[in-house]
């Protein structure tokens, strides 16, 4: 349901809920309040998603992402208690006569076994109280005991061992959340956005583990600070690096190396990191004479300066590279570049506030050596945003902030490189948008079970000019011919110019945000939630999978901003003390306005998406579960998804019924069943153990229904779309972990992981393409299967 | 553009650790629908008087034999402008001749097909070509540097958007190779088309070698009709993560009687141009 606004009544909704603020802040006077930070005591880093409450009583609450915490209670002493998985419980006295500053550093519990363990994560227990769900967590010790393929450690990977997380094949880039597409994914790397997760096409994430302190994945229930896609938001941290000790950690694999450097700087004011990883695969390559190659880099860095205890700077920046060659025809590189300088402002004990700058980009350069031209495309954006956590009261918590996001998309580009290139220059529209949201959101305890999270959140999309627009006849870039029952081009009737001070298309969307938990017995909780998501930007692709190189664009005339309603229910139980936990959630989204393809569309150097494309529809649901155990030696997971994502696209203004019949089809990224079990095992201090099973229905294909001759060739005709299936895809695989033994005065610290990927080398087929053989004239079905087992072998040093 | 699109269906295959094998998969079968392969070719310097076309059924995919004619249909095309009507009669092979048909350049025609009791029909405009220039051969270009290909060298016209379809067959080859392309890139330039066989061990498929003889047909076509061969080329070897996805291909043939009943094929009027080149050392 779109609402299209005016300016004013945003301004009017921000008058509104200051106002509300003064309410409550007005009803809180006698209390006292106890602020601070927690850190760890080895590093430094601060830690997000730690538990401080008032002992004895339900006061209390968790830190946020820069460790930051505030709790109000009435006049008395108190001890404050500290508590965060992997760590000792610390527990401290304090006198609340007046409000107080108390920051705590905890140590790690196990310093011995867990060195080169970067721990950082709140427990990845079902936290019964929050009303926060459909939330997928991942301790970072927990990333580094899975075993992953080619040895090198994959926070997304990891992630599809939850429910509701699966990619797309291998080596296929991304992931989907709930039956979403990738582009539906908010990916943010220090709040910057990742417009491609994945190097050499998925085989490797763009997230480095040494260098990412905690991720969280919001499946539902998003909070309303976020906004701009309609899937899920991925919200990873960096490290801030060591502010106590100079510290040097790597890791020396088969495929590629990593090494991080961290340390106190500015007179202990401040500390920075910086982390690098390259791949080496194309020096092998060369070696071997292969002209072919693929390579990858990146770069990690950041670091923060305490001006003050009020006042924190931040700077972090990722720049990542991909690069392959294709002989001597063809070279091609990709890659992100973020940066963010971030002001930290506690403005009272209470109030806390963060300022962002950032900057994100995501280009490629295709060099088509033998044709001679170059073919450059990127997007651009910078983003300031202000964010406010206000601790109105023990029972009451206010976020607020703004944000705005300039846009520059630049398509493509194409130029020749000589004089002799056979290549026209070219040069598709440069595209300029804004995208800027408002939000508030509080989080209220109703009784001493009910808890609350509402927000609101107003979008607002300004599709600016400085390109032309194409008026088409019938005011249909797309028709229906009935004759033939296909979609064609529409007729262009002439063009439109929009100057760059003027405005091409405007949509404005409210999105609200709840979600409620309600403690039904001490170990269980019901909790629901609905969202309500607006996205204005959309990623062009009419493969299957997505590739590096496709193109975003964002709404306008004739795109409109795509819009999500997700309902969430779960039910989360502690069993034996929170040794073990289940988490069972169903939920139910629709997506409008999610844009398809019309068959034979032509995507590449396309100046007019708006021929190629028509509106449609999404819905996915599904029913996930959860059983982790939690301690022990043995610990682990089993998660199940039961899910349905399809897809319906009616002719619309163009008429005719639209693609595939006008009937829901299977999206590519549906998958039926999703079994996924993973554990790890500590035998002692030196040997741990770790496994994973996964178990998927295969992905849906199009099959051929028959073949005929024509131009002396067998042509194939095919069945309605993705109404096949792959075989079921599954593998088991496994990694052993040696830490030589150790002195306690060795600063060197090192540790053997071998894994192994795919331990019964199933030959699962990422696709299966039909065709004719070139010898025998006869049809042929031919399976491609990326992996088969692969063992590998990382050393990690820790200095 | 071709290269480009080549390129870029390559490097859907990049990933190095990745292995193919022919495997038995089971697939649904659709309904029989009628082929029509009415291409007339209007041979450059020729009158274009012999012309043929083919009907066919269509039939399970994995069926060893992928022609089945079709007997005892009616077929005639008509010169939209003078109204004279050419009838292609019957060899009894699913194939259907004329030797007075006479081609006009940019006329339209019609394609009426009588057969099993429903009528089809089709329009089309024939569609000129340019001349080729030179054709000569290299190693260094293609996707092997070390493998001969042939190169292709004509002028696109300035003014139009101009569409090819090129019809490759060595002799001693099983099948003959199909690519189309546009001008959407390089109008009104000297354009380099160059055609390369990869090795394929599996198929029992070799580069070019000195002596190998190479046919060489280029086709001027309309856009309809290179839109609807661009998909047909795509869908016919891979259906991999990056490539569109496969779907029902329609020409521009329609039954009048059942529409639900549509035909597969396409009712095209094309200048041609035929060339023969024998590679050297």
């Amino acid at each position: 349901m779109k609402t299209r606004l005016k300016p004013t009544p945003a301004y009017k909704l921000g008058f509104l809920w200051f106002y509300f603020l003064g309410c409550f802040v007005v009803s809180s006077q006698q209390s006292r309040t106890v602020s601070g930070t927690i850190t760890d005591k080895s590093n430094g880093e601060t830690l997000f998603g730690a538990s401080v409450y008032l002992s004895g009583t339900t006061i209390g609450g968790t830190t946020n992402e820069y460790g930051f915490y505030s709790i109000t209670a009435p006049e008395g002493n108190y001890v404050l208690h500290i508590s965060y998985l992997g760590y000792h419980d610390e527990n401290i006295t304090i006198s609340l006569t007046s409000d107080i500053k108390q920051d705590v550093e905890i140590s790690e519990a196990s310093t011995l076994l867990e060195e080169v363990v970067v721990t950082g994560d709140e427990p990845e227990k079902a936290i019964l109280r929050k009303p926060e769900m459909s939330v997928a967590k991942m301790n970072m010790g927990t990333v580094r005991q899975m075993p992953v393929v080619l040895g090198e450690m994959d926070i997304l990977k990891s992630l599809q061992m939850l429910p509701g997380v699966t990619n797309n094949g291998e080596g296929t880039g991304g992931f989907h959340v709930r039956g979403g597409a990738q582009d539906q994914n908010l990916v943010l790397l220090d709040e910057a956005i990742i417009y491609n997760t994945s190097h050499m096409f998925g085989f490797f994430s763009v997230f480095n583990a040494d260098a990412i302190k905690d991720l969280k994945l919001y499946k539902g229930g998003i909070p309303a600070q976020f906004g701009g896609r309609v899937s899920s938001v991925l919200d990873v941290r960096q490290k801030d690096g060591n502010s106590k000790s100079f510290a040097l950690t790597g890791g020396i694999g088969v495929i590629s190396s990593r090494l991080a450097a961290e340390g106190p700087m500015f007179r202990d004011k401040g500390s920075f990191l910086i982390a690098g990883r390259r791949s080496y695969i194309d020096l092998f390559l060369k070696a071997a004479g292969e002209k072919n190659s693929v390579s990858f880099y990146d770069l990690n860095l950041k670091t923060n300066y305490s001006i003050n205890p009020n006042n924190k700077l931040f700077l972090s920046g990722y720049f990542g590279r991909d690069a392959f060659q294709l002989g001597s025809i063809f070279e091609s590189s990709y890659g992100n570049a973020t940066g963010n300088l971030r002001w930290n402002h506690i403005f009272s004990d209470r109030l806390f506030s963060n300022l962002s700058l950032i900057l994100s980009r995501y280009d490629y350069d295709l060099n088509f050596q033998q044709e001679d031209f170059e073919w450059l495309s990127s997007i651009t954006n910078l983003n300031l945003k202000y964010d406010f956590k206000y601790y109105v009261s023990d029972a009451f918590k206010i976020d607020f902030g703004a944000n705005g996001i300039a846009y520059n998309f630049d398509p493509g580009q194409i130029a020749p490189t000589s004089d002799d290139s056979i290549i026209n220059e070219l040069q598709l529209d440069r595209k300029r948008a804004l995208e800027s949201g408002l939000y508030v959101s509080a989080e209220q305890k109703i009784t001493s079970k009910l808890s609350l999270q509402y927000g609101l959140r107003y979008s607002y999309f300004i599709r600016f000019g400085g390109q032309a627009i194409t008026t088409y006849e019938n005011d249909q870039p797309v028709v229906y011919n009935p004759t033939l029952d296909i979609y064609e081009r529409g007729k262009p009737t002439g063009e439109t110019y929009f100057s760059k001070s003027e405005t091409i298309e405007t949509y404005g969307n409210l999105e609200p945000r709840v979600s409620l938990a309600f403690l039904a017995s001490r170990q269980s909780s019901v909790k629901a939630s609905f969202s309500r998501m607006a996205q204005y930007i959309h990623l062009l692709s009419n493969t299957s999978s997505v590739t590096p190189l496709d193109v975003w664009t964002p709404s306008g005339p004739f795109i409109k901003p795509q819009l999500s309603d997700q309902y969430s229910l779960g039910y989360f139980h502690d069993f034996n003390d929170e040794a073990y936990s289940l988490e069972v959630e169903g939920y139910f989204k629709t997506v409008d306005n999610r844009i398809d393809y019309i068959d034979g569309s032509e995507l590449i150097g396309q100046n007019t998406i708006e021929t190629e494309i028509l509106n449609g529809e999404m819905r996915a649901y599904g029913l996930e579960l959860l059983l982790r155990k939690n301690e022990g030696d043995l610990t682990g997971w089993v998660a199940y998804t039961l899910s349905k994502s399809e897809q319906r696209t009616p002719g619309g203004n163009a008429g005719g019924p639209g693609i595939n019949g006008g009937e829901w089809y299977n999206a590519f990224f549906d998958r039926t069943h999703d079994i996924s079990v993973s554990g790890s095992y500590r035998l002692n201090d030196r040997w741990s153990f770790g496994s994973s099973l996964v178990f998927q229905t295969g992905r849906p294909v199009t099959y051929p229904i028959g073949q005929y001759t024509y131009e002396g060739r067998s042509f194939t005709s095919y069945s309605d779309r993705n109404s096949d299936r792959l075989p079921a895809y599954h593998r088991i695989d496994f990694s052993v972990n040696y830490k030589p033994n150790r002195s306690e005065n060795k600063r060197l610290k090192g540790e053997w992981i071998l894994s192994i990927y795919n331990l019964y080398n199933r030959k699962n087929a990422a696709s299966i393409s039909f065709g004719q053989n070139l010898e025998t004239g006869a049809n042929e079905a031919t399976r491609t299967a990326i992996f088969g087992i692969v063992p590998s072998i990382t050393y990690n040093f820790k200095f | 553009m071709k290269q480009f699109i080549n390129s870029l269906l390559i490097l859907s295959i990049i990933p190095i650790l990745s292995c193919t094998d022919v495997i038995d998969v089971e697939v649904p079968q659709g309904p029989t629908r009628l082929v029509i392969e009415a291409s007339l070719d209007w041979e450059k310097g020729t009158a274009g008087n012999e012309q043929t076309i083919r009907l066919s059924k269509s039939t399970p995919y994995f069926d060893s034999n992928a022609f089945v004619p079709a007997e005892g249909a009616q077929v005639s095309v008509t010169n939209l402008s003078s109204s004279v009507t050419y009838i292609f009669t019957d060899q009894g092979d699913g194939e259907y001749r004329t030797s007075s048909f006479e081609p006009v350049m940019g006329q339209s025609y019609s394609l009426t097909i009588q057969y099993d009791g429903e009528i089809y029909n089709a329009f089309e405009t024939m569609t000129p070509v340019t001349n080729i220039i030179d054709i000569y051969q290299s190693r260094e270009d293609g996707f092997d540097d070390e493998a001969l290909e042939a190169h292709i060298l004509f002028n696109d016209p300035d003014e139009e958007s101009n569409n090819y379809l090129f019809k490759f067959k060595r002799a001693g080859d099983l099948l003959p190779v199909l690519e189309a392309g546009d001008d959407k890139f390089i109008n009104g330039n000297q354009i380099d088309w160059w055609y390369e066989i990869m090795e394929d061990e599996d198929q029992n498929v070799v580069p070019f070698e000195p002596g190998d003889i190479l046919d060489i047909n280029m086709y001027g076509i309309s856009r309809p009709y290179y839109d609807y061969i661009k998909v047909m080329i795509s869908q016919m070897g891979n259906s991999g993560p990056f490539t569109p996805v496969p779907a029902a291909v329609k020409g521009n043939c329609i039954n009048r009687t059942n529409p639900e009943n549509f035909p597969y094929g396409y009712f095209r009027l094309s200048e041609m141009v035929k060339e023969r080149y024998i590679f050297t050392e």
